[in-house]
């Protein structure tokens, strides 16, 4: 059975000039135990589908389609319930560690709060996550407690949410961009963190990356999303090996040791999307089809593709 | 720009009210139809009727009258006040944030010190001792005023001299006036001026007190915060005199207040107020 | 503070006395009432003594300054023939009696309506409170007091017109003086507000399960009131400005009344003490709200 399951989900956002579709007609399910990555430019509307399913989206976003959860329709959930579900059965790693961290607030505050939640005595709960900052690979985890946000580095952030999030012990982590804007050092600490996190907890957790080596590196499976559409789901060495659609090919294509050939061309307008592929006009396989037709999914081998290729 | 502007319904129909009191305040005295201080000692104290639409003062004069001569007397001071306080402070915080360094020390702690006053009491100040008069009242505001936009005009010197175009200029040997006229002024002048405009409210506002104070202009020339404090001594029996000339003052504040702000939300849009109407 | 402080000094004395119709002169008139033409030479000479006229200005302002500072000595009032600091000692507690109960009105109002407004954002209140403020900060505080004579006291006959020492007579003043700091201490509130709760720690906030009231309370309103502090020193420096002209309408005994008095009266150095005590209080008001701010943001407290 299916775990979490996300079909046919949209979202749009209102705006003045028009409404935007963020995201356009995704499924996708995820399995217990599983690392699943949804791969995407900036943009691509990755983001908003880890938002939509926690409900975080701001109020100009409509969405339609529907996110189950176990036996829980998270969309139609009323808000009491859907705090339930919020940071103790799913739990978002968010994507801008410094500004996540109110900055008034030490840090021992902000943590409190995780127990206070779950209905765990306070002094208890620290005493854990004293523990788990330790085992997150964190030097003086005490002092941190003590400290305000702004007195941790970059990567300390990081990892502070991410034992945050994992005092819940939630049975889905949703992780967020969680390499944006790290340098190659920083990098390789957020990749022992996953694989740490993946390997001792045993969570479930949702990558959501434009970061392409990372999700190889941890993934189980991959979503690959080009303007608001999956183009292609499959097992991570299929994607590497052998992508299917033209978007993934040129990705990997665009990888600095696969020879750094760029992509051309820009991803079409959100509010006035073409009726043909998203992908048509920068796609170097495209038939007469293709600019007319918006392709369905299909199944493949191991996966599905978005393609009239297949 | 001009479209984005049209489209506020509550900036439209500010600018075209603005317009009219700009019409009203040049033509009211060149056509001269009634004198605004006209006695007629039978007819005093009189509530709105159809002869007078708001009524008459305790000298008889009629209220609307006096009340759109005002306009002119209001109008004209404030534009004299922020033309001075615009061009010293435009002046003072160039020179001061382009030329850093001790300029830039003496020049700040002297802007500091003028915003360290209370602005109306400082008027006050000037005025009680300088005397009424159009010219002491524009001196007086302008004195007050200027010190907010020098420190507002460093800030944006400060951070555009950095630019490329204004070091390329350095580089090939641009003088100093040519940098400030040519770059510095005409790139940031926009901000200080919607800062005046949403402050031509204060100073209509201060021009009010201080009149209303009995410190600012003679007798003769009419004004609204003179007419509602000879008002308020007959607030009794007849209340329209108090009534009317506040709300003039307060209409014509809000008409800068509108336009002020919808200009800054129009040129900084992080910082929107949104629409009033 | 202590160079603008004494920047402030010299400013307003020498304003005061480079202006025509130079301060013995004005003596004269004070003392000789009817008598000026009159007036002997040696007269002339005996009361310069007393005021302290003699030397030259700058020397004249150093000494204002050594008696202001150590001996509390701001000279003579020419009116009222007392030592300055005497009358000032009596109208300050009126004055900060009225400041405060204004600054208290203007900050609870102002700060939970713009809350308030914020929560509803884009819903009738919010708009009906946005238009109000505009009024609030565009009505001459003068006329708001005039307006609520009208209303209050000569219709409803509910308080006095004017007087001082009761809680009646407070309510007017206080309220007129606090609609202009209200409106705008709402306004910053509840952009401040909305900001806030844009911010992504407020949407992990929100993900961790929290209720929406336990993250207003205890995430957004501290962050929140960050510019709202920030504004309240200028407010208040406005409402000092204010109260110059409000107690002048309620004939309410404080500096501000006693201020405009003197300058209609000439009383110079009642006139420049005034200036000073107000400044002075300006820049208190200032130096606590560093403090408050300083408390609230720990990034500034080890930045």
């Amino acid at each position: 059975m299916s775990y979490l399951n996300v079909s046919s989900l949209c979202v749009d956002f209102l705006t003045e000039n028009g409404s935007v579709k963020a995201v356009n007609d995704i499924s996708f399910e995820m399995k217990k135990g599983e690392t699943f990555g949804i791969i995407g430019e900036s943009g691509s509307g990755k983001s908003v589908i880890g938002q939509a399913i926690l409900r975080l989206l701001p109020s100009n976003a409509v969405v339609n389609g529907s996110i189950s959860f176990g036996a829980e329709d998270l969309l139609s959930l009323d808000n009491k319930n859907m705090r339930q579900i919020r940071g103790r059965e799913i739990s978002l790693i968010p994507q801008n560690p410094a500004g996540s961290l109110n900055p008034l607030l030490k840090n021992k505050i902000q943590v409190a709060e995780v127990f206070e939640v779950m209905g765990v005595n306070k002094k208890e709960g620290i005493k854990s996550v004293l523990g788990m900052l330790k085992n997150l690979l964190m030097k003086e985890p005490a002092r941190i407690l003590e400290n305000h946000p702004h007195e941790l580095s970059g990567g300390m952030k990081q990892r502070f949410l991410a034992a945050m999030c994992l005092s819940y012990k939630p049975s889905l982590l949703i992780a967020d961009e969680p390499t944006k804007g790290l340098d190659s050092f920083s990098k390789k600490g957020t990749l022992d963190l996953f694989r740490h996190m993946k390997g001792e907890h045993g969570n479930s957790i949702l990558v959501i990356t434009h970061d392409l080596d990372f999700a190889l590196e941890i993934c189980d499976r991959v979503a690959v999303m080009y303007a608001g559409q999956i183009v292609e789901v499959g097992p991570v060495t299929d994607i590497l090996q052998i992508p299917s659609h033209p978007y993934t090919k040129a990705l990997l294509n665009a990888l600095p040791r696969n020879g750094l050939i760029p992509l051309h061309g820009h991803t079409p307008s959100r509010i006035d999307l073409p009726d043909g592929c998203l992908f048509y006009t920068r796609c170097n396989l495209r038939s007469d089809k293709c600019g007319t037709e918006r392709p369905a999914t299909k199944s493949i081998k191991g996966g599905v593709v978005r393609c009239h290729l297949y | 720009m001009t479209g984005k502007i049209f489209r506020r319904k509550d900036m439209t129909i500010s600018i075209l009210l603005l317009a009219l009191l700009v019409v009203v305040a040049i033509s009211y005295p060149l056509l001269a139809l009634s004198d605004p201080n006209a006695i007629d000692l039978t007819n005093k104290n009189l509530a709105p009727s159809a002869e007078h639409p708001l009524g008459t003062d305790y000298l008889g004069r009629d209220i609307l009258n006096r009340l759109a001569a005002g306009t002119t007397t209001s109008l004209s001071i404030a534009a004299g006040v922020s033309a001075i306080s615009l061009f010293v402070g435009v002046l003072i915080g160039c020179i001061s944030g382009y030329y850093g360094g001790i300029i830039d020390e003496t020049l700040s702690r002297i802007i500091d010190i003028f915003l360290s006053f209370p602005g109306i009491v400082f008027a006050l100040a000037i005025m009680g001792f300088l005397g009424g008069g159009v010219i002491n009242l524009i001196l007086a505001l302008s004195v007050v005023h200027w010190a907010k936009y020098a420190r507002l005009m460093r800030g944006q010197v400060l951070s555009i001299k950095e630019n490329e175009y204004v070091l390329s200029a350095k580089i090939i040997g641009a003088g100093d006036f040519h940098i400030m006229r040519k770059h510095l002024i005409p790139n940031s002048v926009a901000t200080v001026i919607i800062l005046a405009t949403i402050d031509i409210g204060h100073v209509l506002l201060s021009i009010a007190a201080l009149n209303f104070l009995g410190i600012g202009l003679p007798a003769d020339i009419p004004e609204w915060g003179a007419m509602l404090s000879a008002g308020k001594e007959f607030m009794r029996t007849s209340p329209y005199q108090t009534i009317f000339p506040g709300m003039a003052i307060t209409m014509v504040v809000i008409i800068f207040s509108i336009i002020g702000e919808g200009l800054r939300d129009i040129f900084d849009p992080n910082d929107t107020g949104g629409e009033y109407l | 503070m202590a160079i603008t402080l004494f920047a402030v000094f010299a400013l307003t004395f020498f304003l005061m006395n480079v202006v025509p119709g130079g301060t013995s002169e004005m003596i004269l008139k004070h003392t000789f009432i009817g008598l000026e033409e009159s007036a002997t030479q040696e007269q002339l000479a005996q009361f310069s003594e007393i005021y302290n006229l003699n030397d030259p200005l700058y020397i004249q302002f150093i000494d204002w300054l050594k008696g202001g500072i150590f001996e509390g000595d701001l000279g003579m009032s020419f009116v009222y023939h007392k030592p300055v600091l005497d009358l000032l000692l009596l109208r300050l507690p009126a004055t900060i009696i009225l400041a405060l109960s204004s600054m208290a009105i203007a900050v609870v109002g102002g700060v939970s309506l713009g809350i308030y407004a914020a929560l509803k954002e884009n819903k009738t209140a919010d708009h009906l409170l946005r238009f109000l403020t505009l009024f609030g900060v565009s009505m001459p505080g003068f006329w708001v007091g005039l307006i609520l004579i009208l209303i209050f006291s000569v219709y409803l006959k509910m308080v006095p017109v004017a007087g001082y020492g009761s809680l009646e007579n407070l309510i007017l003043p206080a309220f007129a003086l606090s609609i202009h700091s209200l409106a705008s201490i709402m306004r910053i509130t509840r952009t401040s507000m909305l900001e806030t709760l844009g911010q992504d720690y407020i949407k992990f906030a929100t993900s961790k399960g929290l209720s929406v009231n336990k993250i207003i309370s205890r995430h957004a309103l501290k962050n929140a009131m960050l510019p709202v502090v920030t504004v309240l020193g200028f407010q208040m420096g406005a409402m000092l400005g204010g109260s110059v002209i409000i107690e002048t309408v309620f004939a309410w005994p404080g500096i501000g009344s006693l201020l405009v008095n003197s300058i209609f009266a000439r009383d110079l150095y009642v006139v420049q003490a005034c200036i000073i005590v107000i400044v002075f209080l300006f820049l208190i008001v200032n130096f606590i709200v560093d403090l408050v701010y300083i408390y609230l943001d720990p990034r500034i407290r080890y930045g």
